[in-house]
């Protein structure tokens, strides 16, 4: 029996005291676009406010009213759930903010990165998307670095565009073993080898001036433009969007050679560099 | 009077030849006239005494000597035949948390004032003993054999000398040399294993020695005397001493171990008639 990891990036929703404003601001949105929440993973973050169940089940009745559906709570232990409440949900990895759209009806666009079975593999990924509100701060890039997972997940963001707004950033010196490069933001290019047991994630493309024998997963910020490239193809694993495929299903024939892979038809593509 | 360069000899991989490697720079770096010392961070798993046949004269170790249970010059032994060449043995009855951070830094710094060089021979792993050991180096020897595994775990250590080591903290780059160690002629020349320049392309760290994979260093283990001063003319050693003249700067090519020709075969070559 094989299991698919599909990665999604949730709409993490915090709410803020008092709530009857918070609802206004809710309530704003969907009147903007209301297709904002529909067919959206939504987890509802109550992390840090010590929030009363009684107080929790009120918001959940808001948000059913309002056809927000709530998949799982983080920041609530399970066993202090009512019965018909959604599971208790923690972990997750901050992606980019989600935007809320304009009110053209984008909202209705849907373009879920599917990621392809990774042997044993766990995909998991939830998005730090808190709708922007009128007047509110700056969008901030929430990005922690992961350390040494080896566990695969990436991040696939379906909708609004314009997230990977081309900041970029540069590293001089070889990616080694177990250490992670993540840039959800826009490119990473690097001047050196990515070794082996070493990650390269980035919002926009990716581009390796060397030897390309680690993992690459471009394009996580929903970004199906986004390529990568390489002097020398030897990755473990390489991702555009979500879409992943592992050494043992490259082309042999591009093994070593300088390679760009692209998004094409929810495929990759290897080309040869010439 | 602080001039002394803390060197460690690290690998992530255990089995790679640290410990032989640590005995014989020692021994090559004393042999031409600096004051040299070898320290063990290897905790609980003490070998270099053994390498280097001083296991019978431990008293206090490095452990004791962090605890302040013990002086340094205590703590120190004396090589039998290289009067400038000391160990600092490890504790063999402790663990690797018995270190602190500012135990080992007040070792490291005592012991700078003594010598020339300090080669610290870390234990294999990430952890707080290799971690520890690699801290307050000023150069770093990475000891890799040719084969993958090995490889991999070495870039590792490499990624955490860039970001783990006091030099590193300060903004500066440690200079690292690689040695690769049980180099098997045979076996290169059958492809079995991975080539010379496909190690240090992947590493991208210069390469400072390439040592055979010998019967001398195992002997030489066995009887407690590095191989660099049991037997001069042997190849392994003959690879340890170039690599101790790299070390010590001198600008010199690599020789990669090769299958020895004898002499009748080197001068009837393509000659029969």
């Amino acid at each position: 029996m094989k299991f698919k990891g599909k990665s999604f990036i949730a709409i993490v929703l915090t709410p803020e005291p008092p709530f009857p404003d918070w609802f206004k601001e809710i309530d704003r949105i969907i009147a903007r676009s209301p297709g904002f929440f529909i067919d959206r993973p939504i987890i509802l973050d109550v992390r840090g406010s010590k929030i009363p169940i009684d107080e929790l089940e009120e918001l959940l009745a808001g948000l059913t009213e309002r056809s927000v559906r709530v998949m799982g709570i983080d920041g609530v232990a399970g066993t202090r759930l009512k019965p018909g409440m959604p599971p208790s949900f923690s972990g997750g990895r901050l992606a980019s903010d989600v935007d809320v759209p304009d009110p053209s009806g984008e909202a209705d666009k849907k373009s879920n990165g599917t990621s392809e079975t990774v042997s044993g593999g766990k995909t998991s990924a939830k998005g730090d998307g808190k709708p922007e509100k009128p007047g509110s701060e700056a969008p901030k890039t929430n990005g922690k670095s992961k350390g040494d997972g080896g566990e695969t997940d990436s991040d696939t963001l379906s909708g609004p565009t314009g997230l990977a707004d081309g900041s970029s950033i540069v590293i001089t010196e070889p990616v080694r073993s177990g250490q992670s490069i993540l840039h959800p933001d826009g490119d990473v290019t690097v001047i050196g080898s990515v070794s082996s047991g070493a990650e390269i994630i980035a919002g926009g493309s990716i581009h390796v001036y060397g030897a390309l024998r680690g993992r690459a997963l471009a394009g996580v910020s929903g970004k199906d433009s986004a390529r990568i490239f390489c002097s020398k193809l030897d990755a473990e694993l390489v991702s555009i969007n979500g879409l992943y495929k592992v050494a043992d299903d490259f082309d042999g024939t591009l093994r070593n050679a300088p390679a760009q892979i692209r998004f094409e038809n929810e495929t990759l593509v290897f080309e040869e560099l010439t | 009077m602080s001039n002394a360069t803390v060197v460690v000899v690290t690998s992530g991989k255990g089995g790679v030849g640290k410990t032989t490697s640590t005995a014989a720079i020692a021994s090559a770096l004393a042999k031409e006239g600096y004051q040299v010392c070898a320290v063990d961070f290897d905790v609980g798993l003490r070998n270099l005494d053994l390498i280097m046949g001083a296991e019978r004269r431990v008293v206090f170790d490095l452990v004791n000597v962090v605890r302040g249970e013990a002086s340094i010059k205590q703590a120190l032994v004396r090589d039998k035949k290289l009067d400038n060449l000391f160990l600092l043995p490890a504790s063999q009855t402790r663990d690797k948390d018995a270190l602190t951070e500012e135990g080992v830094a007040s070792v490291i710094n005592e012991l700078r004032m003594y010598f020339d060089w300090v080669i610290c021979d870390s234990p294999a792993g990430i952890e707080r003993g290799a971690t520890l050991a690699m801290r307050y180096a000023d150069e770093a020897i990475i000891v890799s054999n040719p084969e993958v595994s090995s490889v991999r775990d070495c870039d590792r250590i490499i990624g955490l000398l860039d970001a783990k080591t006091k030099l590193a903290e300060s903004g500066e780059r440690m200079p690292k040399h690689l040695l690769i160690t049980r180099y098997d002629v045979e076996r290169a020349k059958a492809g079995d294993m991975l080539a010379t320049d496909d190690v240090v392309d992947i590493l991208s760290v210069p390469l400072i020695g390439v040592v055979p994979e010998s019967k001398d260093v195992l002997k030489a283990s066995n009887v407690g005397v590095p191989v660099t001063v049991s037997d001069e003319n042997s190849p392994a050693a003959k690879a340890y001493t170039e690599a101790t003249r790299r070390l010590l700067g001198e600008n010199i090519p690599v020789t990669i171990p090769e299958e020895k020709k004898s002499l009748l075969g080197k001068f009837f070559k393509g000659r029969a008639a």
